[in-house]
């Protein structure tokens, strides 16, 4: 029996450990014994729906089958093909795979640890977001800053719908002429993808959500509540949210070639097949893949992953799918390697597909092979309009 | 003067921006970095960068075909 150990039972993981047939003796790694829905903490920190909602025990996500060691993972060595962790044990395998996501560091824009222990941010954890929305109770006016610390982040729309959903917030307790949402973004236009940019800055502006272009966060001084941007200008705050710099794995791994500059591993960008060795791969937010970090990612390379570890020659096209919500309407940014993302139409309709991804995810991480055929019928779908270059 | 090099070859939009910001990040005044990439909104975007950060545009220029090359001098880091 071939034994396959999963680093990290995240979105990726999870999904991975599932799909893989009784043939294979799996094991999942990981430090948290729960786990949560990312994408939940919006909803907790605009909304102020209970974090309980987004977090189940991990063990209760995996199929009997999966063994799952809770446990912090310290080292791989590839070479050897063994992974070891903090409590001693070492786990050896035929297949290791990589999904222990993106590891955000708080500890290099100056200020930036201090800014999310004074309010929060909807980013980093349930807790973290409980305490944005206990900050955003209180601030009755003034100036509530979105930042992001750099161009690499998970959920490229993050930012901008936390700036539709906080303006709701203040819009709904009658403060709109009291409290200003500030966004700033690093790249030149309101996204990162023009296209997508010129369909949301209408939305901004129609809102008064103010805008700023080439804001790259490098300083935040929480003292005089002002966040200095590395272009070289400044914003002033009253509460504040700033994306923090992500990096790849901090665990040692032999050879460490296979980290990038930050960290992330190389990766074949369709095997996911880490680049020099036959029996590792990686997938989702822990990978140089050239797509956006994004859960979606991540679902369709342990799809991708299950395939070859029994011997079919599946491919990921680099395919991205991530909702992009206003108030009250949403688009998806659609793209792939090969095709930029699509012009798209913001409809109350793809605001409701959201809600009901969100509705289907616990199931959709317990039982992908319910929900694979599903989701692959959507993808071949809109796949259709990415080649076409057309709107959907 | 030391000399960075990017290269964003075939990075869709706003990929050799974001690969520039990156770059700026770690450069100190006086260093030069050069930017290569294919993606065409790149020439309009570091015209753009370079006037909001106030850093010199020694040079941008069409070299290979396709390519744009832009040289930054860095001048403007706090
Ligand atoms: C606010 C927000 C909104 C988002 N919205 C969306 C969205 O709408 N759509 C979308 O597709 N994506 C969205 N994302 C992104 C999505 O959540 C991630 O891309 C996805 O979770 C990545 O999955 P992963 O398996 O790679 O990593 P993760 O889900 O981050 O899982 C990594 C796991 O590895 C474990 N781990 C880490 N280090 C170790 C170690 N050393 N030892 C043992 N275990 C370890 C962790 O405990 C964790 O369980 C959002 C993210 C955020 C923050």
């Amino acid at each position: 029996m071939e034994r396959v150990v999963i680093i990290g039972g995240g979105g990726g993981g999870a999904i991975l450990a599932n799909l893989l047939p009784e043939e294979f003796k799996v094991t999942v790694v990981d430090k948290s014994e729960v786990h949560f829905f990312q994408p939940g903490n919006l909803w907790i920190a605009f909304k102020g729906v209970r974090k309980e909602k987004f977090l189940r025990p991990l063990r209760s996500l995996l199929k009997p089958r999966v063994e799952f060691v809770h446990d912090e993972v310290v080292s791989v060595d590839l070479n050897e093909r063994v992974v070891k962790t903090a409590s001693g044990k070492s786990l050896s395998y035929d297949y290791v795979v990589f999904a222990s996501g993106a590891e955000l560091d708080y500890g290099s824009v100056p200020g930036h640890r201090e800014l999310l222990e004074r309010f929060g941010d909807f980013y980093s954890t349930p807790e973290n977001a409980e305490k944005l929305h206990a900050s955003l109770r209180g601030l009755k006016e003034g100036r509530f800053v979105i930042g992001i610390a750099d161009p690499v982040y998970k959920c490229p729309p993050g930012p901008h719908k936390a700036a539709f959903l906080s303006w709701e917030f203040f819009a709904r307790r009658g403060l709109s002429d009291k409290v200003k949402v500030v966004l700033a973004v690093p790249v030149p236009h309101a996204y990162p993808s023009k296209t997508i940019a010129d369909i949301i800055e209408p939305e901004l502006n129609s809102r008064g959500i103010e805008l700023h272009t080439f804001f790259t966060v490098n300083e935040v001084d929480v003292a005089n509540k002002r966040i200095v941007s590395l272009e070289g200008e400044e914003l002033s705050f009253d509460v504040a949210a700033v994306v923090p710099p992500h990096r790849g794995p901090s665990y040692a791994v032999n050879p460490a070639e296979v980290k990038d500059g930050s960290g992330y591993i190389k990766i074949d960008k369709y095997t996911s097949r880490v680049e020099g060795f036959d029996d590792a791969y990686a997938i989702g937010d822990c990978t140089n893949a050239p797509t956006s970090k994004s859960g979606v990612t991540a679902h369709l390379q342990a799809e991708v992953v299950a395939a070859r570890l029994q011997g079919i020659d599946a491919r990921y096209s680099g395919r991205t799918n991530c909702p992009l919500i206003t108030d009250g309407k949403g688009l998806f940014v659609i793209s792939d390697y090969d095709h930029p993302p699509i012009p798209v139409r913001l409809s109350k309709f793809k605001r409701l597909m959201e809600d009901f991804f969100v509705a289907t995810y616990w199931s959709a991480v317990r039982s992908p092979e319910l929900w694979s055929p599903i989701f692959r019928a959507y993808f071949e779908a809109t796949d259709e309009f990415i080649r076409r270059g057309e709107g959907w | 003067m030391p000399e960075i090099t990017v290269d964003a070859r075939g990075m869709a939009c706003p990929g050799p921006i974001s690969a520039l910001t990156r770059a700026y990040r770690n450069a100190q005044n006086g260093d030069l970095i050069i930017v290569l990439a294919t993606d065409p909104g790149f020439e309009p975007d570091v015209k753009a960068w370079v006037e909001r950060t106030k850093n010199e545009l020694v040079e941008l220029a069409k070299v290979d075909g396709n390519v744009i090359k832009a040289v930054i001098k860095v001048t403007a880091k706090k």
